[in-house]
């Protein structure tokens, strides 16, 4: 298993890379609120910069997932490496695994810092917490629901209706994040969507022909 | 314990509404070199496919290893290897990067051996799969396949595209190691020499269907191709089953017949032919009488 997780990060590095260095920005941006006390920004997500900055973030997992899902359809990798002691789902598990990785690395170390940041800087207002664990949450759920509608599109290429299918729905989900933010209502349909996705994807992944 | 290693029953594959697979039926025995024949298109490639669990039948059920094609659990896969038809390996990985890959995921890596096949064909490890000719790809396949020492080894056309001598050092190393180790094997090409050389049994597709699925000694008695002069006309009724071709040409006919027997051959001394001689027939004689257009089709099993 760790063979094929390892195999996806080193296929899918650009995307590793890209996770890396929206952090370090993101950090960054949170660093220079502090300067004019406007850390009230580090909880807004639909500040400027959150505004700019979470789209091309879940527009980037679509593309992940898509691209992981495409190349492994064109170059035929699933069909030699399943002929080898590998089960297909065990193939696309780790595939997910490397996505979920990539999120993680976009976003723990900005939610640690943005913790750490206003523990240090801003007065102690609980409802600071509970808005940073809804929007990390509600910002992985979101990630997360885009990413396997990008695994789904990629592995659908070929045909163009999925493809516009996909990119539809993830503007869709974008809008209503950035229209709604993050509810309990919205987190719930994102849990939702996540589940039906994953069943979705493993059924087209294990049933289509390699 | 059965001692089949491959087992088809019933298969039936259809590609947007064509049949290409009609009822195919045959198993390999243990040790057996199985020899599936059939032109392009015939269907050998897609009766792999399925066998690997990398297509779905649209009927029948396929084993292999004594579980159905597709209910393969990685250690069944574990031991068996393949060399896929074009060698898909993956293109942009460097041959070190993929060995190193496909070690990592067997579940058993003979490093001797690999060693051994790697020097013998001189790989260069540092080159990307990709910028490998196809002579190499497919000895780099070959190489892989044997690595993990396979119980059953499949074959699909792994000489395709390889020159005369490549196509040779290929077939005699693939040759020893199957001979040192009694694999099962089974070989599907266009170069019917190749078969003919290594092949124990013999399976050919025609027409969707399993003509021919014996072992190839049997095989050669059992199909024969005779030229029969008459003393004047071939005569109007003269009908012998399982013909697989006839061509009459004033006094003289040229037939192949399947299931060539006593009985069949009392029955043409009985039309009293001026003389009748058997005409050599190779594999790929047998083969072309086969897999003609239009045959009709006669089973030899």
């Amino acid at each position: 298993m760790l063979t094929l997780i390892k195999r996806e990060m080193q296929d899918n590095a650009l995307f590793f890379i890209g996770s890396v260095i929206f952090s370090i920005v993101l950090i960054g941006l949170s660093i220079a609120t502090l300067e004019g006390h406007r850390w009230i920004e580090l909880v807004a997500f639909d500040s400027p910069a959150g505004a700019i900055v979470l789209p091309i973030i879940i527009f980037g997992f679509f593309a992940m997932g898509a691209v992981q899902m495409d190349t492994d359809r064109i170059r035929k990798i699933s069909a030699f490496i399943s002929i080898l002691s590998v089960s297909r789902v065990r193939i696309l598990l780790a595939r997910i695994i490397a996505g979920l990785l990539a999120i993680l690395i976009a976003l723990v170390p900005l939610a640690v810092t943005v913790t750490i940041l206003l523990k240090t800087h801003a007065p102690p207002i609980p409802i600071f917490y509970v808005m940073i664990i809804e929007i990390f949450s509600g910002t992985f759920l979101i990630n997360l629901a885009c990413y396997f509608i990008g695994l789904q599109a990629g592995w659908n290429s070929g045909r163009l209706p999925p493809v516009i299918g996909g990119l539809i729905l993830t503007c869709i989900l974008v809008t209503l994040i950035l229209i709604k933010g993050f509810t309990l209502e919205i987190m719930v349909i994102l849990s939702l969507f996540i589940i039906t996705s994953l069943i979705r994807t493993w059924h087209l992944f294990t049933s289509t022909p390699l | 314990m059965n001692n089949n290693v491959i087992k088809v029953e019933n298969l039936v594959k259809y590609f947007d509404g064509r049949c290409v697979l009609d009822g195919i039926t045959f198993n390999v025995p243990r040790g057996c070199i199985y020899g599936l024949l059939g032109r392009n298109g015939a269907g050998k490639t897609t009766i792999i496919r399925i066998l690997l669990g990398l297509e779905p039948a649209t009927r029948g059920r396929t084993f292999l290893l004594e579980t159905e094609s597709k209910n393969l659990s990685p250690k069944i896969r574990g031991r068996i290897g393949c060399v896929a038809e074009g060698h898909n390996l993956i293109q942009n990985y460097k041959v070190s990067r993929l060995i190193k890959l496909c070690k990592d995921l067997s579940l058993q890596w003979n490093d001797e051996s690999f060693g051994h096949l790697i020097e013998t064909f001189r790989l260069p490890m540092d080159r990307r799969v990709r910028d490998l000719s196809m002579g190499m790809r497919a000895q780099l396949n070959l190489s892989l396949a044997m690595a993990i020492d396979p119980e059953l080894l499949i074959l699909d056309d792994p000489t395709l595209g390889l020159d005369t001598v490549a196509r040779r050092q290929f077939l005699e190393l693939a040759i020893e190691v199957i001979q040192k180790q009694g694999r099962t094997i089974l070989f599907c090409s266009h170069i019917l020499s190749d078969v003919e050389r290594i092949a124990d049994r013999i399976g050919i597709l025609a027409a969707g269907k399993l003509v021919v699925d014996c072992p190839l000694e049997q095989l050669k008695e059992r199909v024969k191709k005779l030229r029969v002069i008459f003393g004047e006309s071939v005569p109007a009724n003269l009908y012998l089953t399982e013909i697989i071709n006839r061509q009459i040409q004033g006094r003289e006919m040229v037939i192949t017949v399947a299931n060539w027997n006593k009985q069949k051959q009392a029955i043409l001394e009985t039309f009293k032919p001026s003389s009748c001689t058997e005409i050599p027939m190779g594999l790929e004689d047998i083969f072309i009488e086969c897999t003609r257009p239009n045959p009709e089709l006669v089973e030899i099993a």
